[in-house]
């Protein structure tokens, strides 16, 4: 009986492989963990495959990868059709409708998808220098995706977003604005039927850690790529103490805006991201936490 | 060596058939004609030419990253000031000759791909993706035909084409992301993100097609690259969607 679990899917899986057959990540490295328990993903190394059903992926490249698919009869994929990069004649292309589209083209989100049904070959890229981090889902496990970050999944896996009620508002009158420091809506994935395979893109490094029971941390909102839906989310908001040249600002003005996690569960982020902006005073917002030091 | 690849690595190539552009180790050092080629970094590579007395290079002057004082520029005419109004494309290209060292980088992660060309062939590639030529390779570039081609194809509305006549040649170009390349048989099709797109022998035929899809909530039709064979076809894995502006 075969009782290897792959570090970074947490699926079994073949330890006889060179790489993980379900997630591509190298058996035979060692885990690489900072002293704070961050473990760095590994890379998947080019041109290693990755099977799911009777179809499979293989990824080719390192800087920017491409996931490469050979789709069997009967299978398919869906993705955003701004990662297409090139496709078979014969694979067969079609639209996948989701609701919520005007919402959907409000908050910057792709509001129409593209399926490709098999036979046939089709590849798919992000346009940022990063990684291509598989994700197979057991029978009715779900997981939280950040916005943007979704490259593509098999066709059983299911997709919802929502909210992720995580906002402030700056400013009053005309210049009041509402701020989503990780996107206005989270993406869901959840294998229905049978196992499913979702592959996402992060941007830069990625770094996975497990959270205890209870165990919570700060991050930078944008950072984060995923998480297992067991793990809570909320603002937080750190005000430094006031110091040096800048005493005539109101003291409440600066302040880090960060994310806390809690646990239980899995949680990974990337090294490339975007900051938070402006330092205007924040009149309102979602739950938070608050530090004042 | 006349193209950097390192020869102790398997080819790269998936299972359809497309092959890895070898990776240039860092500091690897290549001859071409009378000179050299060294190619440093590996993120954002640079390439850094020793020039023979007798040799020259040509290329778009916002791609230099350093010289010697002492290489001489002059700039060369190419063939359509038409190109700088309407395409948006230097229609100077600088030379530099030898002696002396000076290196070159665009600005964007990827590889360089090194292409030497043998006497008699012809390349397009395109716009803004040639990072250098050596000077026994002629430069020219062809409008991209079909108002289609040109409103849905994403490549620009022109394709540069370097030529080699009785003598051979160096191009290196800068793909981002990832390069792969692609040898396609006569009549053989596949289709490409246009912005994807990054060179072609001049053999393969490029056109756009619209796919029966909606892209948006009031769009409709999305455009692919087909390219038909006999020829090669190098793709890039980063790059700008013509369709969605991401």
């Amino acid at each position: 009986m075969n009782t290897y679990v792959c570090k970074y899917c947490r699926q079994p899986s073949d330890p006889s492989q060179p790489t993980c057959p379900l997630c591509g990540a190298p058996v035979d490295i060692r885990e690489s963990v900072s002293d704070s328990g961050w473990i760095k993903q590994p890379p998947i190394k080019d041109m290693a495959k990755l099977q799911f059903g009777q179809s499979h992926c293989q990824i080719a490249g390192t800087t920017v990868p491409a996931a490469e698919f050979n789709l069997a009869h009967g299978e398919m994929v869906y993705f955003s059709h701004h990662v297409l990069l090139w496709a078979d004649p014969a694979t067969r292309l079609q639209n996948m409708s989701l609701r919520g589209g005007w919402k959907r083209m409000m908050a910057g989100l792709p509001m129409i998808m593209l399926e490709a049904h098999g036979p046939g070959h089709i590849a798919l890229s992000d346009n940022h220098a990063g990684e291509v981090i598989a994700l197979p889902l057991q029978h009715g496990q779900s997981i939280w995706v950040k916005e943007h970050r979704f490259l593509t999944a098999t066709g059983n896996v299911r997709y919802d977003w929502n909210s992720n009620d995580v906002w402030y508002v700056t400013g009053t009158g005309d210049d009041r604005e509402t701020h989503y420091p990780m996107g206005q809506f989270g993406d869901t994935f959840t294998a229905a039927d049978r196992p499913g395979l979702l592959l996402l893109h992060a941007p830069g490094d990625a770094f996975v850690r497990d959270l205890r029971q209870g165990e919570s941390l700060l991050v930078q909102p944008a950072s984060l790529i995923y998480r297992d839906v067991s793990v809570r989310v909320h603002l937080h908001l750190e005000y430094p103490r006031n110091m040096g040249f800048s005493f005539w600002r109101s003291n409440w003005d600066y302040r880090n805006i960060l994310i806390r996690l809690v646990g239980p569960g899995r949680v990974a982020v990337n090294s490339i991201f975007e900051r938070p902006e402006g330092m205007e005073s924040i009149s309102n917002h979602s739950y938070a936490t608050r530090r004042r030091w | 060596m006349t193209c950097g690849a390192p020869l102790d690595v398997r080819d790269k190539v998936s299972d359809s058939g497309w092959r890895e552009a070898p990776r240039l180790r860092d500091m690897t050092e290549f001859r071409f004609s009378a000179s050299t080629c060294q190619v440093e970094g590996e993120l954002v590579p640079v390439a850094e030419i020793a020039l023979d007395p007798r040799d020259g290079v040509y290329f778009e002057h916002h791609i230099l990253l350093w010289k010697d004082e002492s290489v001489p520029l002059t700039s060369m005419q190419t063939n359509g000031p038409r190109r700088t109004v309407m395409g948006g494309m230097p229609h100077i290209v600088t030379v530099a000759s030898g002696p002396g060292r000076i290196a070159f980088s665009r600005d964007a992660p990827g590889e360089l791909v090194v292409l030497p060309l043998h006497p008699g062939m012809e390349l397009d590639v395109r716009e803004h993706a040639f990072l250098l030529a050596s000077h026994s390779i002629n430069y020219s570039f062809v409008r991209i035909k079909g108002l289609v081609n040109l409103l849905h194809g994403g490549s620009g509305m022109f394709m540069d084409r370097f030529v080699t006549q009785q003598y051979p040649g160096l191009l290196m170009l800068h793909g981002n992301g990832n390069v792969l390349e692609r040898t396609l048989r006569p009549g053989e099709k596949i289709l490409v993100e246009p912005g994807g797109f990054l060179y072609k022998d001049s053999t393969v035929t490029m056109q756009a097609v619209q796919m029966p899809l909606k892209t948006g909530l009031f769009s409709r039709g999305l455009y692919l690259a087909e390219m038909t064979g006999p020829g090669r076809v190098g793709i890039q894995s980063m790059y700008h969607h013509h369709g969605s502006g991401e």
